[in-house]
């Protein structure tokens, strides 16, 4: 019988990060992974690395997570392709205005500091290359972006390095109760471990679900489009309060569009398709704001499956059926930033059944029989 | 079921001849085609205003071409819309930009006619100024009557590789030497079923005797070395058969090494592949009439499978029979299986050209590590070989991601085949378990001010 103090489900960054903070407390973990780490949404994601515009309950994490960033070198022995480029969302009419004013009172009601307002001759000033129809913008100096799949492998990497152990590829079933602890089948046989950790994105509401807790998570497929290489012309990545848009321009001069425009996803199938029929909006958005755009060629699109969670923050805590499980999935298309943390979390939760940061709001409790269906 | 939209990508002699037959039936046929002006590769045609006589621009084919521009100019039951891309297929539309404008374009039943490109491998200095391909030489000749250099060497292994070199001779362009990498011995043993294969062999042979008489040498069994010059083609380097390492002066290069197939299109549009040991390439996956494994979606022509313009028309002719069984038409029994004969009568020659021009995997598997692999990417044939090394990638997809080969703007058309070649070397297993790069749409760059009417108000 195959042995672990702590089997995760799922080698994307969150079960990558799981892993590493798991070894550097001592603790043995195996791995199981269905396909290859980062083959989903950590490795196909717009790579953004932003505190800025986070849902409130998220910005205590984002904020722990951002300290991580900063050495996330001495972490994974890797710099991961991260920039500290700025972040910035603009307001590009009233409407705009509006939001960007009632994010300062909610986000320096909280105390914090790190979302900024720049008025229009600032914003020209740090992103010459946007239209000058835009009014202002938020701004959060030291976010930047990675290179995704690069980072989820030096987590795996350094966590491998540690001795955990990555099985991949290898499906796991579904958890289920031995002695005090816990058995996971799997394709390479059961292992059984005291504690089981949920990493499983969009597939992570099926492992809920067969532990008796079910959740109304969405499997959704983002996508992005890239263009040809352009001479360097921004630095921040930009959005708009306005309309959907990410914006970046990579290291090597291609730009990368996204916003959140989904297409379908097929996670039976492990495939999501691109789907341009709204995407026509988004380049005309893109066009709006960046005129040198007009000379831009998009050479490839691509989708990713993500769980989509409905009010849009994860699943972060114990199970409320399964002692000994805990769930970290449902990151809504924005878990990127948080996987520094997120691993820390769950490695305090697995040690001491605690955790300093405040989690309360990520419970799985919040779906838990009428209370969610009435508050929906 | 007579009123199903039926929508042709392609004008070459497979789509052209598909459409004729379907609109014989009396029926509508909508075909999209990138050039603006419908032929192909093979029938292309030459710009307004050029004046060139067929046999001058199509030799051989010439009759064949003249009779399948003739009728389809002529027939108006066809919409055909030049100047239109087709990017994308999403469920049973086609995305498109037709004259630079995007357009939908809905479909109840397609086929998929897209030709081919030629296939490559990369070898030092493939990316200086002077160097074409085959295919690309033989274009600039038919369509514009340019040469792509004063003194060109031809190499490769090609059925273009005698064709493209005599047409420059007789257009007059100095051939300055035409170097096979095949082995003469398999040229030998494949010569029987060349000669046993019809018109089509006899005329490799004339073209071999035309580059005779003009006492340009052909030599077998050579490997490319480099293309050599400070700005642009200066020379060319090659070891022969007994590996003695020759120079010669030129100005431009035309090299390749058979055609592939375009099939990104069918990709998108979730059709089933194959490993087709022939051909050595993937390919569609057709039935005996053409039909593609997603119902509704035909295949006709080198898109599917690599055969030429003579087979091309008639599996052209067979899909859209096909077509018409599907509407419920019952008649198209007879004429189906003449199709199928004609077609079957040609499995030997195409057989006999595999053999006579095979893809030289070995050369693909030894490029230099200092050689440019992926040139949208720059990234060389050793920074390759080190990310596979550092990251054991099991397929092309992920030694993509791994290493940005393939990801740029031709999204490893010209590259894939070497970088296979390359993944599976180092894997150590055959070249058809380093598996296919997926497409993605756009299957072609399009420009984002295509789609500046599409911008909405800002809210």
């Amino acid at each position: 019988m195959n042995t672990a103090d702590v089997i995760v489900i799922g080698g994307g960054i969150h079960g990558c990060s799981t892993a590493l903070h798991c070894r550097l407390r001592g603790l043995s973990v195996v791995v199981v992974e269905k396909d290859h780490v980062a083959r989903h949404a950590s490795g196909v994601n717009a790579g953004g690395v932003r505190r800025l515009n986070r849902h409130p309950a998220e910005i205590p994490l984002a904020m722990a997570s951002a300290a991580l960033w900063q050495r996330i070198e001495d972490l994974v022995h890797d710099d991961c392709g991260y920039r500290q480029t700025g972040q910035i969302r603009v307001a590009e009419g009233e409407p705009g205005l509006a939001a960007i004013a009632a994010r300062r009172r909610l986000v320096e009601g909280l105390g914090y500091s790190h979302e900024q307002w720049i008025g229009p001759e600032e914003l020209f000033e740090l992103v010459p290359a946007i239209s000058r129809h835009c009014l202002g913008a938020l701004w959060t100096a030291d976010d930047g972006h990675a290179d995704p799949t690069r980072t989820t492998r030096a987590f795996a990497r350094q966590a491998a390095a540690l001795g955990a152990e990555f099985l991949t590829p290898c499906r796991a079933g579904m958890p289920r109760r031995a002695g005090g602890g816990w058995q996971v089948p799997t394709d390479r046989g059961t292992f059984s471990g005291a504690q089981v950790v949920n990493c499983a994105g969009a597939w992570g509401g099926a492992v809920a679900a067969a532990l008796g807790e079910p959740v109304p998570i969405e499997p959704i497929a983002p996508m992005m489009l890239v263009t040809a290489r352009m001479a360097p012309f921004v630095d921040p990545v930009v959005a708009s309060f306005d309309r959907m848009i990410s914006f970046k321009q990579s290291p090597n001069g291609s730009v990368v569009i996204g916003g959140g425009w989904r297409s379908r996803a097929e996670p039976d199938a492990n495939r999501a398709h691109v789907e341009f029929g709204e995407l026509h909006r988004l380049i005309g958005t893109t066009l709006d704001l960046f005129p040198v755009m007009r000379g831009a060629r998009i050479v490839r699109s691509w989708a990713g499956i993500e769980g989509a969670m409905p009010d849009a923050i994860p699943v972060i805590g114990p199970s409320m059926t399964a002692p000994g499980v805990i769930h970290a999935f449902g990151f809504s298309a924005h878990g990127f930033q948080l996987g520094p943390i997120g691993g820390a979390i769950v490695a305090d939760l697995v040690e001491s059944g605690a955790t300093s940061l405040p989690i309360e709001p990520f419970s799985i409790a919040r779906f838990a029989g009428q209370a969610w269906r009435e508050a929906s | 079921m007579r009123s199903d939209r039926i929508v042709i990508v392609g004008a070459g002699p497979a789509g052209m001849r598909a459409a004729l037959v379907l609109a014989g039936a009396g029926l509508n046929p909508v075909v999209l085609d990138e050039a603006p002006a419908s032929g192909g590769q093979i029938y292309r045609r030459q710009p307004r205003g050029f004046t060139r006589a067929y046999d001058k621009l199509y030799g051989f084919e010439a009759g064949r071409a003249r009779a399948l521009h003739a009728a389809f100019d002529a027939d108006n039951r066809i919409d055909h819309r030049s100047g239109t891309l087709v990017w994308n297929i999403e469920g049973r539309r086609l995305q498109t930009l037709h004259d630079g404008r995007p357009e939908t374009v809905e479909f109840d039943r397609l086929l998929l006619a897209t030709g081919a490109m030629d296939r490559v491998i990369p070898f030092p200095g493939w990316t200086r100024p002077g160097v074409y391909t085959l295919g690309g030489a033989q274009v600039a000749l038919k369509h514009q009557a340019c040469a792509i250099g004063r003194r060109v060497v031809f190499f490769g292994a090609s059925p273009l590789l005698p064709l493209v070199a005599s047409q420059y001779a007789a257009a007059g362009a100095e051939v300055a030497a035409v170097l096979d990498t095949t082995p003469l011995r398999a040229k030998l043993a494949a010569m029987p079923g060349l000669l046993a294969g019809g018109k089509t062999g006899w005329k490799g042979l004339v073209y071999l005797a035309r580059l005779a008489a003009r006492r340009i040498p052909y030599r077998h069994g050579i490997t490319p070395v480099a293309a050599l010059g400070s700005e642009s083609v200066e020379g060319f380097a090659y070891t022969d058969a007994s590996g003695r390492r020759h120079e010669i002066e030129c100005d431009a290069i035309a090299f390749g090494y058979g055609l592939k197939s375009e099939w990104q299109l069918a990709d998108l549009a979730g059709c089933g592949f194959e490993f087709d040991a022939g051909n050595y390439q993937w390919q569609v996956v057709a039935d005996e009439a053409g039909r593609s494994t997603v119902p509704g979606v035909y295949l006709a022509g080198d898109g599917t499978r690599i055969g030429g313009a003579e087979l091309a028309e008639i599996a052209g002719e067979r899909a859209a029979r096909a077509i018409l069984t599907d509407l419920g038409d019952t008649g198209q029994g007879a004429a189906l299986a003449a199709c199928a004969r004609r077609i079957g009568g040609q499995a030997r020659l195409r057989r006999a050209i595999e053999r006579a021009f095979p893809f030289p995997a070995p050369l693909a598997r030894a490029i230099p590590d200092d050689c440019i692999l992926c040139r949208c990417e720059a990234v060389t044939a050793g920074e390759f070989r080190a990310s596979i090394d550092r990251l054991a990638p099991h397929d092309v997809n992920r030694a993509k991601a791994f290493s940005r080969v393939g990801m740029g703007r031709c999204q490893g058309r010209i590259c894939g085949p070497a970088a296979a070649e390359i993944l599976a070397a180092a894997r150590g297993v055959e070249v058809k378990e380093a598996g296919r790069l997926r497409s993605q749409p756009p299957v072609k760059p399009v420009p984002v001010a295509a789609f500046a009417d599409a911008a909405e108000d800002a809210a």
